[in-house]
Formats: structure tokens, C-alpha cells, sequence
């Protein structure tokens, strides 16, 4: 109960640093604590009127809303803040309450107060919002958007595809619909925020069982500690082998070149589809690479190695499947590179050749490093190397 | 007034003026009408591949355009923007061959280019257009349709001619593409096998960087000054900026600038103090292979760099010194070839081996039969060099393109109207049976796949089975400029079924069509575009200036009534007008680059007209790679670069072995053969004063350069004087392809045995004799002046299937017969069938 | 008969001339042509001797003409001469005859000219013809308002300064490029009328 001590002393200040939404909160507040009638209080706040009778409220996301179709659309159906804050599940309805506390002690405080203050914290608000949807599954939203109302002939194929995607998981709007009602946050330079918003964070994994990497993951030497071993590249079919705390140990199969120190890994012999960066010390660590038998590749004359790794990287982004990468691939592959010219079928070229093709033309294409990775990825693994089906 | 008139006018009005009333073409003025309006200063913002402009408007007609506020270095081509709107050759209504109309798929093909046509509704062209896709695909399938013939385009990420077309098209049915283009066709192949990348498209080390630590530039064969006015996307032309430093430097004599070419470049006049290195033209490969002997024999190759980034040296240096071929490339067997002394090569040599010295390729020379060599034997060199990763050296293949070597901003650029189908959306006509024929064929292989369809040729390690195509579609592409050997054309073109042109103009290649559908030009609707294709400076908005003129309309409304008519307009539009696209697409980029840059709402920046992601940071070409190789691999098979490379001996063809060679043109100037028959070499470079055959219609500054009407042609003038040939007399240039009129520029810049005539200049053919009708003759005189009237139609290699327009020879006179009317720049000349 | 009248009968005449020069003959356009009441017309018409023959030539086409495809050859000579460009065409814009430039284009000084003429009169272009206002269709439209809106001076300055200026060099174009008769003689007889209707107006 800090919160309203803090509350008090405020309140006990001279009026004139009172604004109007402070007069609000302590009528709120008086209403509580002193009429007893707490659910009339409490349904008060329920009220559009009362989110915004704080001037920070107002300013901001009220006038952010107001841009949106949550608030003008041809059917005149309008959400205000309580509809999608505020559930109706009486437990996770106080949750929310107790939360919003928090707001109001920054309104009072002068923590977002301005602009630029309100800005600076927005990710912060935005993030407790949405692991607040993420908590409810979005009930919120589907209170009037539900799964198994919607009318798929009238959505887009594309609406469609992902939707039904959605819905057969019950998936939480959220998680692809951020910032449909304010403005989103300054995010920085987190990593590919569409691709883990499409395939997630990744699933507990299993010891024994084989999974592919959703980013492009670091790598260590051991359970624990920070000491880098290097990168294990995105799309990657990887074994794990043991679990310990939030580390797994896994093991990689592949190829790597006699040349240099050895430390990077091939999916296949002669084909350089890149599995796993190891740094100079990984490579050198003993038992960390196993090498087998050797090869010569005839279209480079240089010598393979075939080889097996075992190290350790975090147990998160790691998917039972690749489908859901190569779909997400394939999607930023087609729309992407069909800006200037029509892209051609990754089975157009082999799997060797598409670095060289891809890489000349990624001076005209927005992607952040894991998606230019997986793209590659993508255009390889379907490469005439592997697609013998169609003559192109 | 007469007893006479007023009895006239008297009777007239007893008789039902019903009859002979018609609506007038006036009406009340209203307060909406939107071309009427006051005229008022307000400069909206647009762009083009020109640059950024502001325009200003008077009676809703475009009154005057000046450089965007950003761009210190306009071209002079902004005088030729108001001339894209207004131009006698606009094409104004939908229009359809009046044979076609009459006999659909059984109509006379055979003199195409002088037809009479017939303007029709939208309805009608559309409803044409999809019977016709009907046609094809009922009767030949997806293999009988090319509709992936597709070039530059104008500006806008919303508009993009191709895509709307591709994508509309792809409503209906599956059609034959293409693969590469008509620029870089033999680059774009041969580079990845080599350094692993298509260099040609990718960002170059920084012009800053180059001018703080370069020695020595070699422009090879490359114009910067000339090329860099134009972009991809919107032009930013900070280029100018560090080509004008570097004029500084070269002055200074800090920097030093060899020019090799046959030519005399803008480039070079405009540094002044240049050193130019001619060259016989296409005889590149073996000048670099002398150069190399003389590296190797003294010693002043880089060992240690080959050693570690390379492979296959030693296979290439058995060539070089003579035990693979018998044949050593001493810099005296180069010189019998190349024109250049022995001791000048050497002097090269030596030059190219001192200090930091950066290698800059232009285009041109791998759009001739064998391109693929030069720019691997250049490869080749800039290995030996040794200074591939470091500032200011080593090798690049596109600093006269688009703003490369401008820093790139970092920002994310907008997307763009969709290309493809989305997800879920399939055609009409969903049949990918191709019969066996290949979807995909090389761009500039079209022609011979009319002409010959079923023939199996080699592409890039691949077996290509040209399809047998009976219907085209062009959007925004005029392939009566870009392909080659005119008269070839129009053989192929009598065996097309129906070809559809959806353009701005009548340019030949509407006047080659069956259907003609007019779209508005770039300044007649709103789009928003990349401000520096490479640089990704900014993001400027292209407000619309004036309505679309006549009934040409956006390429987005063309293919949503298309679309309408499929029954499948919302899978085309997603159910978004043009101003909901941009604010969805800008949208898109705002997100992208959250955290990153703090960019205004769209209303916001809609209203600004740009947004700026300031300057970017300087950065080094294969850099990376030079650090640490094996963590940065090249794009190529082993991840080094391949001075020999295995893959492409694999695939043996005589005509690109494994490593850089030359092997003799069928047609060379200066001794080569043909040169008895056909002395003069043809260079058909990109244009000083047009993108391509785009502003070609712009009349009034096309008036600034003709001579007598006709494209300038530039002579030397020991050639013209041996031809009796004045400045500005019309001269005929021919071969055994074809003949053209072009206006007489003697100058110092082209040597003996060369002739220019830039591309781009618009096909307008007349008779044999100069007579107005005939154009659709094999063998008719084209009277302004096209090069690729006379260019031949051959693959570069069976790796890249290029084109060679720059392997071509000529010999011209003084003509004399009766000059005709130039007879392009408006619609067809008609002819009764 | 009263000038109101007679102003009223040459303001259908300019009416008519315009709408010629503005559409193809449509099938519907071809029987109101040819309807007896517009038959009396023609006949009135062809009594001036300078008329007789160009009239004799378009009643000739219009009556003659039975199937749709001499209709769309018709059309095809409309095309040609007027929607596609300014060689071996008769562009009907007035910019492009009046103009000191080299290279005179579409939506020149004239455009403007007419424009502002077309706004003091409080009129505009109709929005389902999209030419500009130089257009020898929409002069020869505003010159139908003005016979029954504006003194005679008026008309005359406007007769020969915007349309007589440049009707005869256009009259030759058409007559050269024509590949058949109807429009070369409907601009001849646009000319003799323009002609006369000025000789009339400077008269009175």
C-alpha cells in the first residue's frame, strides 16, 4: 500500500499542482476509502470518462485511439479504453486495477507528464500491456472478435492463411496485432519482430528429440557461463542432447572445409549452407568437434570433413519444425524481391549459386540479419540441389 | 449578312434540332471542376529517375519544375520533365488494331508497326484483353503467353508498371518470364561464379573512402558523369558531390584517373587532366591478359593475397604464360590485338601495381558477345592487385549506377505494391502444364524463341526449351528499344497472335501492338518513392500534379477494372484505394525503422512531401571478406575468389571455358573480322540525355540535341571527312541488318573507326527509300535514328545468353536520297489492310 | 426573322460542327444525321455553292454506310487523323498552329487561353471529354454560347482570333492526311461556314 501513502502525501500538497486528473483520482480515491461503496467506485473507473480525465490519458493514447478504426468505422461500433483494458473476469478485472495504480502514480509524479516522458516509457507501459493480453489470451479482444465467428470467405487468402493459423491455436491477438489501437513503442533494435510475432518464441525442449533454430542462436562452451563459442545459424536442424537450466547441450551434424581454423560448419558436404560459426577457441576446445571421414568436392577442388558438434546454447527458439521459418521465408522472399523484377523459383538455381545471386541484390531489400539469413536459408534448402521436380 | 445565309439560317430553324443537336462538349462550371481551378503556387513534391522535383501548376496543367530543395547537382534532364506529360505522342485513349477488332487471332500480322487502330472503351479494351488471355490459354496454355517481359519502369513503389501488370495477369493464368536483363546480362552471371555476388547491383566502398585513400582510379569502359543523372529510384545525385572533390583532387595531383575506352568519356571532360588509355574496341580481354603477363613476369602480382582469397591461379596462369594454348599473352601479342604498345601495357602494369589503386568497370563492355570475360579477367586483375577489402582498392563493378558509393543510410525503405498473388490466390486458368517448354528463358532470348520455338539451348548450366509463344504483354517496357536487330523483330512479330501495350506513348512498341491501353504518367497520380535507390536517403512523397491527361489512367486502376472484370478486384486492391496503399506502405516502413528514426505520421510527412534519414556511414567493399574469409565467405562454390572455376569448365562450353580468355568477335573493328565489309564500330551506350528510350518523347528538349530531327550520331572526322560527311548532315548508317538516318556530330572524342549513336532513341521506321509509308517493311529506313536497328541478336555466351548489342559493326555515308518525316513521336502511319 | 432566331439557328450549326469533331458516328449518331428534319438541313446547306460538294460527300458516308465495319473504318479515319499524335495526323489543338515554338505540344498557350475564356463565362469542359480546351470542338462549342449570349463583336473578335487563326492550316492537314473524304470534307465545310459566319458578323 505504498502507492496510496505516496497518494496521500500528494494529495496533501497545495492545490495549485493539482491538475484536474488528480481531482479525479482523488475523488476516486475518497470514494474507496471513505463511502465504502467500493464496486460503485470501482465501476465508475470502469467509464471511458474516468481513463481519461488524466491529462497524460487524454493526450496521448485517448488521441492515438482516436486515429484508429477501434474508434471510427462504418458500423459506429466504438471500443473505448474499459472494453479492451478492462476484463470482465472479476480476478484478472482487479489484476488490471491494481496495475493501473501504477499510472496513476506516474500521472501524479510527473513520470510521463510530458511527451518526451511519456515516449521514454511507453515501451514499458506497452510491454506490461500486452503481457497483460498475453496473461487473458486477448479475451479482451475477442469479446466481440471471435475465432469461430469470423467469416473467412469475406477476408483476403493471405487474412485467411493466417488467421485460421491463429484460431486453430486460440493464439492471443496481441501477439500479432500490436499497436492496432496506439502507437507502438520505440522497440529498438530488438530481432526480427515479425518473424518470432509469426513462429514464436519456440517450444520446451525435449532431450533426445531434434528441433531447428528460430534466430540465428549463440553459442557456448558450456552450461553455464557468458564464453562465447560462436553462432549457430538460423533454419538449423540441431539434436538436443541434455537439458540444464535454461541451457541445453546439442548436437550439430555437417561438413566443414580444410581450410583456415575448420570452425565453420556445412549443412552437406560441398554445399555451403551455412549451419554453425565456431570461434577460434571452440574449434581448438577438445572433444568439442568430432571429424570423420574426408572429401574432396570436384567443383572446388577443396577437401570436406565431415563433422559432429557438440555445444551448448540457450534453450529458447528452438521449433519442432522449420515450416512455419520457410513460410515466413518464403512470403518476405516473394514480396521482397519482386519490388524491381520478378523473383526467381529457388529451384531456379543451385544451392552454391544462390549466395552469389542473392547477396548481389540485397543492396535493394529491407531485412534485418536473422531474416536475410533465413531468406538464404530458405532459397538454398529449396534450391535445384534438393528440388530435382521442376525444369526451370 | 445575305438574303441568301439568313433564308439558311431561317429554314434551320424548322427543322427538330434533336436531330442534329448533340450534347455539347460544355457545361456549367461547378465548383468541382478540378482542372479549372484558380491557378495557385503550392510546389508539390515529386519524384523520378531524374531526381526530386517541385512543381508548380497553372490551369491544372504543370507550369514549371524546379530541383527538389536537397539536390545541389540537378541534371539538365529536368528540362525534359513537363515534356513527359505534354508530348505529341501521348497515347491519349484505349485503342485497338482495327484488323484485330475485325478478325481477333486471325488478323493480318504482317505489317504491324502501320496500322490503323480504332478507339474503343476501357470496357471494351478490357473485355479484348481478356478474350484474348482466354485465347491463349484455352488454346495454347501458359506456355503460348510471355507476360515477363519487364525493364525500368517509372518511379513509385505504389505504381510500378510491371507489377500491377504481372500481378493482374496472374489473376487470369500462368505465363513465360525472364531471367537478367538487357544491362547487365553477362555480369549479373558471370560475377557470382567469381566474386561471389552480381557486383553490378551491389553497394560499392564509398566515394569518401576512395577519395581519402586511392591512388590511382581506373575507370574501365565507365562513364560516371554521364550515368549517375539517372536512378533506379529517385535520384539523389549527391554523387556529384565527390566526383566534383575528386575533380579537386585530380587537379591537385593527389589523385590519379586513367580512362580506358575507345572513347573520349563525359567523365574524362568533365576531371579535366585525365589520363585517357584508348583501347580497340573489344579487345579488352586480351589488353588485361597482357598487363597480367607483365605483372607476373616481373613479379609485382600480389602472392600472398592470391594465395589466401583465391583459387585456381596456377590453371589460369598456364593460359597467361602459353602451355595450356600454346600461345603466350605477352604484352606484344596483346598489343597486335588491342592497339596499345607493348610498352605502354606495361607501363600499366606497373601503374596498377603501385599504390592503392581502385578498378571501376563500367557496363558496356560485357554487353558484347564473350562479356562474360572482361569482367572476370578484370576480376583477375584486381587479385593480383591485391587490395580486394581495402579502402580506396581493389575492384567495383557499379559506381556509375544509381548512387553507388553514396553511404547507405541504414534506414528500412518502404515496400511496394505487390508483384505476386498473395497467399491463397489462384489464377483462373490454374494450369502450369508448360508442355515441356521452359517458364523461365533468358531476357533477350524472346525473339528467338518466336522464331524458333522447341530449340534446346544452353543457359547457365541449364537446358533452356525456348516455349512457342503466341501473345505478349508489355507494361511500361518498349521492347522495340532495348532488344536487338530491328528487322528480326518484325519476322518474330508476324508470327504473334496478339500483343497487348499498356504505355504512356505511341512508341514503336505500341504501334507493334494490338492493343493499345494508355497510362497516365508519374506526375498524374500518388505514389511515394526511395529518395537514393542505393543511399536510401529518404522517402519522398509524389504527389499528383495534374488528372490524368485524356482517359489514360494509373496502372493501379487500369488492373483493378481488370481485376473487376476477373472477378477478383479486392484479391487485387486487398481492398485499398491508391492514398490507403501509400499510408499502408509507408505504415510499413515507419514501423521498420521504430527505434531506429523517429518518422511523423503519414498525414504528417504526406504533407512535408519527404522525410530524411540524413547521411549514412562509409563503408568498404569486401571487407569483411578480407578479414576473415572463412567466416565471410564469397557467395562463390568454394567462398574464395575463383580465378578458375571448376563449375563453369563443368559445363563445357566452347564459348566460356573455366577461366577469363579471349576468344576472337564475330564482328570486330579495327582488323577483326567483318571489318573489310563493315569498317566502323557501333557504340550504342546508355544516353547522356534520356533513361533508356524513357524522355525521348519529351519533344522540346529532344529538340535541344537532335540534329536536323534525327538522334545525333558522333564521328571522328577523319571518317567523316573521307566520306564526305559535314556536322549536321544526315548521315545513313548501315550493315546487313538493317539501316538507319541519324544527324551528322563530328568530334574529337571518338577515335577512327568508332561511331555513337546512344540507345533509347525511339524506333520510327519509313519505307526502304525513305518513302512515309512502309515502316513495316523488313529492310525499312528508320529515320531517327536507333542503333538497335543495326545491333546484333546473338547470346553473349551459353552461360549468360546476354545480349551483344556492342558487338556490331557499321559503315555509314552521306545520305542522299529524298529525307523522309521522322515518323515516330506520334501514333502509327496507317495503311489499309 | 429575328437576330434572336438567327443566332439561335448558327449557334445549333456550331453545335453541330463541334460534336463531329469531337466523336466517331456512332450507329445512333448516323440515323440522327440522316433523319428527314436533318435531311432538310443538308439540303439547305448544300444551296451554297462552296457547300454543295463537301455536303454531297458526308451525306454520301453517312448514307451509304450499313455495316458496322464501314462504320469502324469510319472510326479508324477519326483515330487517325485526330486521337493519336501530330504527323501524318491533323492534331485538332490550336496550340499546336498557333505557337512560335520549334516544337509546339499538347496543353500549350492556347489551352490556357481558352480556359480562362471558358471560366469568365462560367462554363468548363465536360468531364467525359478529356481533351484539352484548345480543342477545335470545345472553341467550336464556346462559339455556340456565344451566339446566343454575346454581342456581335464578341463573336467576331472570338471567330477570328482563336478559330480563324488557325482553322484553314488545320483544314489542310486533315485534307492531306484523310484516308478517306468524310472528315476532309466536314473541316472544308466548317472553314466555309467560319468563313461566312465572319463575313456575315463584320456586315452587320
Amino acid at each position: 500500500m505504498k502507492w496510496l501513502i505516496n497518494l496521500w502525501r500528494t494529495l496533501n500538497r497545495p492545490a495549485r499542482y493539482l491538475t484536474l486528473g488528480t481531482i479525479s483520482i482523488s475523488a476516486f480515491i475518497m470514494g474507496v476509502v471513505f463511502w465504502g461503496g467500493f464496486n460503485t467506485a470501482l465501476e465508475a473507473t470502469n467509464t471511458e470518462q474516468f481513463c481519461i480525465s488524466c491529462h497524460t490519458m487524454k493526450d496521448t493514447p485517448y488521441k492515438e485511439l482516436q486515429e484508429t478504426v477501434h474508434w471510427s468505422n462504418r458500423s459506429g461500433v466504438r471500443a473505448t479504453c474499459p472494453d479492451c483494458h478492462v476484463p470482465h473476469n472479476w480476478t484478472q478485472k482487479m489484476g488490471v486495477k491494481v496495475a493501473a495504480a501504477k499510472d496513476i502514480y506516474g500521472e501524479i509524479f510527473g513520470v510521463i507528464d510530458t511527451p518526451e516522458k511519456y515516449e521514454k516509457k511507453r515501451l514499458e507501459m506497452a510491454s506490461r500491456v500486452w503481457k497483460q493480453f498475453d496473461k487473458t489470451n486477448s479475451q479482451t479482444c475477442k469479446n466481440c472478435h471471435d475465432y469461430k465467428s469470423m467469416n473467412w470467405d469475406k477476408m483476403s487468402p493471405l487474412a485467411v492463411k493466417q488467421m485460421k493459423q491463429a484460431a486453430e491455436k486460440d493464439q492471443s491477438c496481441i501477439d500479432c496485432h500490436k499497436g492496432i489501437a496506439h502507437h507502438l513503442p520505440d522497440m529498438g533494435t530488438s530481432r526480427a519482430p515479425e518473424l518470432i510475432a509469426q513462429v514464436g518464441h519456440g517450444v520446451s525442449p525435449v532431450d533426445g528429440q531434434e528441433y531447428y533454430s528460430a534466430l540465428t542462436k549463440e553459442l557456448f562452451e558450456g552450461p553455464t557461463g557468458d564464453k562465447d563459442a560462436g553462432l549457430l545459424n538460423i533454419a538449423t536442424e540441431v539434436k538436443v542432447l541434455e537439458t540444464q537450466g535454461d541451457r541445453v547441450k546439442i548436437s550439430i551434424e555437417g561438413w566443414r572445409k580444410r581450410i583456415g581454423a575448420g570452425r565453420v560448419i556445412y549443412k552437406d558436404f560441398g554445399v555451403n549452407i551455412l549451419t554453425a560459426q565456431l570461434t577460434k577457441e571452440a574449434a581448438k576446445h577438445e572433444g568439442t568437434i568430432r571429424v570423420f571421414e574426408d572429401k574432396q568436392d570436384p567443383m572446388t577442388g577443396l577437401t570436406w570433413q565431415r563433422v559432429e558438434v557438440d555445444i551448448w546454447t540457450n534453450k529458447n527458439y528452438l521449433l519442432q519444425n522449420p515450416d512455419m521459418l520457410w513460410s515466413y521465408a518464403k512470403d518476405t522472399y516473394n514480396t521482397a524481391c519482386s519490388v524491381c523484377h520478378t523473383q526467381p523459383a529457388p529451384a531456379h538455381f543451385d544451392a552454391n549459386t544462390w549466395p552469389g545471386m542473392f547477396q548481389g541484390m540485397l543492396a535493394f531489400v529491407n531485412m534485418d540479419q536473422d531474416t536475410t539469413a533465413l531468406v538464404q536459408k530458405y532459397l538454398q534448402e529449396h534450391s535445384s540441389t534438393f528440388d530435382k521436380s521442376g525444369h526451370h | 449578312m445575305t438574303m441568301n445565309r439568313r433564308h439558311f439560317l431561317k429554314g434551320l430553324l424548322s427543322v427538330s434540332c434533336v436531330a442534329l443537336g448533340s450534347t455539347s462538349v460544355l457545361k456549367p462550371l461547378t465548383a468541382m471542376a478540378g482542372t479549372l481551378s484558380e491557378p495557385k503556387e503550392d510546389w508539390l513534391v515529386t519524384g523520378s529517375h531524374w531526381g526530386a522535383f517541385r512543381i508548380n501548376r497553372k490551369n491544372g496543367v504543370i507550369d514549371k519544375v524546379l530541383p527538389f530543395d536537397t539536390d545541389k547537382y540537378p541534371s539538365d534532364m529536368i528540362n525534359g520533365i513537363r515534356g513527359l506529360v505534354y508530348n505529341n505522342s501521348r497515347a491519349r485513349y484505349p485503342m485497338v488494331r482495327l484488323d484485330y477488332l475485325l478478325k481477333g487471332w486471325d488478323s493480318d500480322t504482317t505489317k504491324r508497326g502501320d496500322f490503323r487502330f480504332v478507339r474503343v472503351t476501357w470496357d471494351q479494351a478490357l473485355e479484348l484483353f481478356i478474350d484474348a488471355l482466354n485465347t491463349v490459354q484455352t488454346q495454347y496454355g501458359p506456355s503460348g503467353l510471355h507476360a515477363g517481359q519487364t525493364g525500368w519502369r517509372a518511379v513509385g513503389q505504389m505504381h510500378s508498371c510491371t507489377s500491377h501488370m504481372q500481378r493482374a495477369v496472374a489473376m487470369h493464368g500462368n505465363f513465360i518470364k525472364k531471367v537478367g536483363d538487357y544491362s547487365t546480362g553477362a555480369g549479373q552471371v558471370i560475377m557470382p561464379y567469381v566474386l561471389g555476388s552480381t557486383e553490378v547491383y551491389a553497394q560499392g566502398t564509398s566515394w569518401s573512402l576512395i577519395l581519402e585513400h586511392t591512388d590511382t582510379i581506373v575507370l574501365w569502359s565507365n562513364d560516371p558523369y554521364k550515368n549517375l543523372q539517372v536512378g533506379w529510384n529517385t535520384e539523389t545525385h549527391e554523387s556529384y558531390f565527390y566526383l566534383a572533390e575528386l575533380k579537386k583532387k585530380v587537379k591537385e595531383g593527389k589523385i590519379k584517373v586513367i580512362s580506358i575506352d575507345p572513347v573520349v568519356s563525359k567523365t574524362q571532360n568533365y576531371l579535366e587532366n585525365v589520363e585517357h588509355q584508348y583501347v580497340n574496341p573489344q579487345t579488352d580481354v586480351p589488353l588485361m591478359l597482357g598487363i597480367a603477363h607483365e605483372m607476373v613476369k616481373q613479379g609485382w602480382h600480389d602472392a600472398d593475397f592470391i594465395q589466401g582469397y583465391s583459387l585456381g591461379f596456377d590453371e589460369f596462369l598456364k593460359y597467361l604464360q602459353g602451355q595450356s594454348d600454346g600461345v603466350e599473352k605477352t604484352p606484344e601479342w596483346a598489343s597486335k590485338i588491342c592497339g596499345i604498345s607493348p610498352e605502354r601495357i606495361r607501363e600499366l602494369a606497373k601503374v596498377m601495381t603501385t599504390g592503392r589503386v581502385q578498378m571501376m568497370m563500367g557496363w558496356c563492355v560485357q554487353r558484347q558477345q564473350h562479356g562474360e570475360q572482361p569482367y572476370w579477367m578484370a576480376a583477375v586483375l584486381a587479385t593480383m592487385i591485391g587490395q580486394i577489402g581495402l579502402p580506396g582498392g581493389g575492384i567495383s563493378y557499379g559506381h556509375h549506377y544509381s548512387g553507388i558509393g553514396i553511404p547507405a543510410s541504414g534506414a528500412a525503405m518502404p515496400g511496394a505494391f505487390p508483384r505476386n498473388l498473395d497467399e491463397g490466390v489462384k489464377p483462373i486458368f490454374d494450369n502450369n502444364d508448360f508442355k515441356g517448354y521452359s517458364s523461365v528463358i533468358p531476357v533477350a532470348r524472346w525473339i528467338d524463341s518466336i522464331l524458333e520455338p522447341g530449340k534446346v539451348i544452353d543457359a547457365n548450366g541449364n537446358k533452356v526449351t525456348l516455349p512457342d509463344i503466341k501473345m505478349m504483354v508489355f507494361s511500361g517496357c518498349n521492347p522495340w528499344n532495348h532488344h536487338q536487330n530491328r528487322n528480326r523483330m518484325k519476322e518474330a512479330y508476324h508470327k504473334l497472335k496478339c500483343v497487348v501495350t499498356i504505355d504512356t506513348n505511341w512508341n514503336a512498341g505500341s504501334r507493334f501492338s494490338d492493343i493499345v491501353l494508355p497510362a497516365c504518367t508519374t506526375l498524374e497520380r500518388n505514389d511515394l518513392d526511395i529518395y537514393g535507390a542505393y543511399a536510401n536517403r529518404g522517402i519522398l512523397a509524389m504527389h499528383k500534379m495534374v488528372e490524368p491527361l485524356y482517359e489514360s489512367l494509373s496502372d493501379f486502376e487500369i488492373f483493378t477494372r481488370f481485376a473487376r472484370k476477373l472477378g477478383k478486384e479486392k484479391e487485387y486492391t486487398r481492398g485499398m484505394n491508391e492514398l490507403q496503399w501509400l499510408e499502408y506502405l509507408y505504415n510499413g516502413c515507419k514501423q521498420a525503422n521504430n527505434g531506429q528514426f523517429d518518422m511523423p505520421d503519414f498525414a504528417s510527412f504526406w504533407k512535408a512531401g519527404y522525410y530524411d534519414f540524413g547521411p549514412g556511414k562509409p563503408w568498404v567493399r569486401h571487407q569483411a571478406f578480407r578479414e576473415d574469409p572463412e567466416i565471410n565467405p564469397l557467395g562463390t562454390p568454394s567462398g574464395l575468389i575463383e580465378i578458375y572455376s571448376r563449375k563453369i569448365a563443368s559445363y563445357n562450353y566452347d564459348d566460356c571455358p573455366g577461366h577469363p580468355t579471349w576468344m576472337e568477335k564475330v564482328e570486330r573493328s579495327h582488323g577483326g573480322p567483318g571489318s573489310k565489309k563493315h569498317p566502323i564500330w557501333l557504340q550504342s551506350c546508355h544516353p547522356d540525355k534520356r533513361l533508356h528510350s524513357q524522355m525521348c518523347e519529351s519533344d522540346e528538349f529532344r529538340a535541344t540535341y537532335t540534329v536536323k530531327d534525327r538522334e545525333p550520331c558522333y564521328l571522328n572526322a577523319k571518317d567523316a571527312k573521307k566520306r564526305g560527311i559535314k556536322n549536321g548532315d544526315i548521315v545513313r548508317v548501315f550493315n546487313d541488318r538493317g539501316q538507319l538516318l541519324a544527324g551528322a556530330v563530328i568530334s574529337s572524342n571518338f577515335p577512327e573507326g568508332v561511331i555513337r549513336i546512344q540507345e533509347g532513341a525511339w524506333y520510327s521506321p519509313v519505307g526502304k527509300d525513305g518513302a512515309k509509308a512502309g515502316g513495316w517493311e523488313i529492310g525499312a529506313l528508320d529515320s531517327y535514328g536507333d542503333p538497335n536497328t543495326l545491333t546484333l541478336d546473338i547470346g553473349t555466351s551459353k552461360l549468360a545468353q546476354a545480349c551483344s548489342a556492342y558487338t556490331c559493326l557499321v559503315d555509314y555515308e552521306k545520305y542522299t536520297g529524298k529525307v523522309p518525316e521522322v515518323s515516330g513521336f506520334s501514333g502509327p502511319i496507317e495503311v489499309s489492310v | 426573322m429575328s437576330q434572336t432566331e438567327v443566332n439561335q439557328a448558327r449557334s445549333l450549326v456550331y453545335n453541330l460542327f463541334s460534336s463531329l469533331f469531337a466523336w466517331e458516328i456512332s450507329e445512333q449518331r448516323q440515323k440522327e444525321l440522316t433523319s428527314p428534319d436533318a435531311m432538310v438541313f443538308w439540303d439547305m446547306l448544300a444551296q451554297d455553292p462552296n457547300m454543295a460538294r463537301p455536303v454531297q460527300i458526308l451525306l454520301a458516308t453517312l448514307t451509304q454506310m450499313t455495316t458496322e465495319r464501314q462504320r469502324l473504318e469510319l472510326a479508324a479515319d477519326f483515330c487517325g487523323l485526330f486521337l493519336v499524335g501530330d504527323k501524318n495526323a491533323a492534331s485538332p489543338y490550336a496550340s499546336l498552329y498557333l505557337s512560335d515554338e520549334d516544337r509546339p505540344t499538347i496543353f500549350g498557350e492556347q489551352h490556357h487561353v481558352m480556359c480562362d475564356f471558358l471560366r469568365q463565362s462560367q462554363l468548363q469542359v465536360q468531364s467525359d471529354f478529356k481533351e484539352p480546351a484548345d480543342h477545335l470542338a470545345v472553341m467550336l462549342a464556346f462559339m455556340a454560347q456565344l451566339c446566343v449570349t454575346a454581342s456581335d463583336e464578341s463573336q467576331l473578335a472570338f471567330l477570328e482570333t482563336c478559330i480563324d487563326s488557325w482553322l484553314a492550316a488545320f483544314v489542310d492537314k486533315v485534307d492531306t492526311c484523310d484516308p478517306g473524304q468524310f472528315y476532309s470534307a466536314l473541316a472544308k465545310m466548317t472553314l466555309q461556314w467560319v468563313r461566312d459566319d465572319i463575313s456575315a458578323l463584320k456586315q452587320l
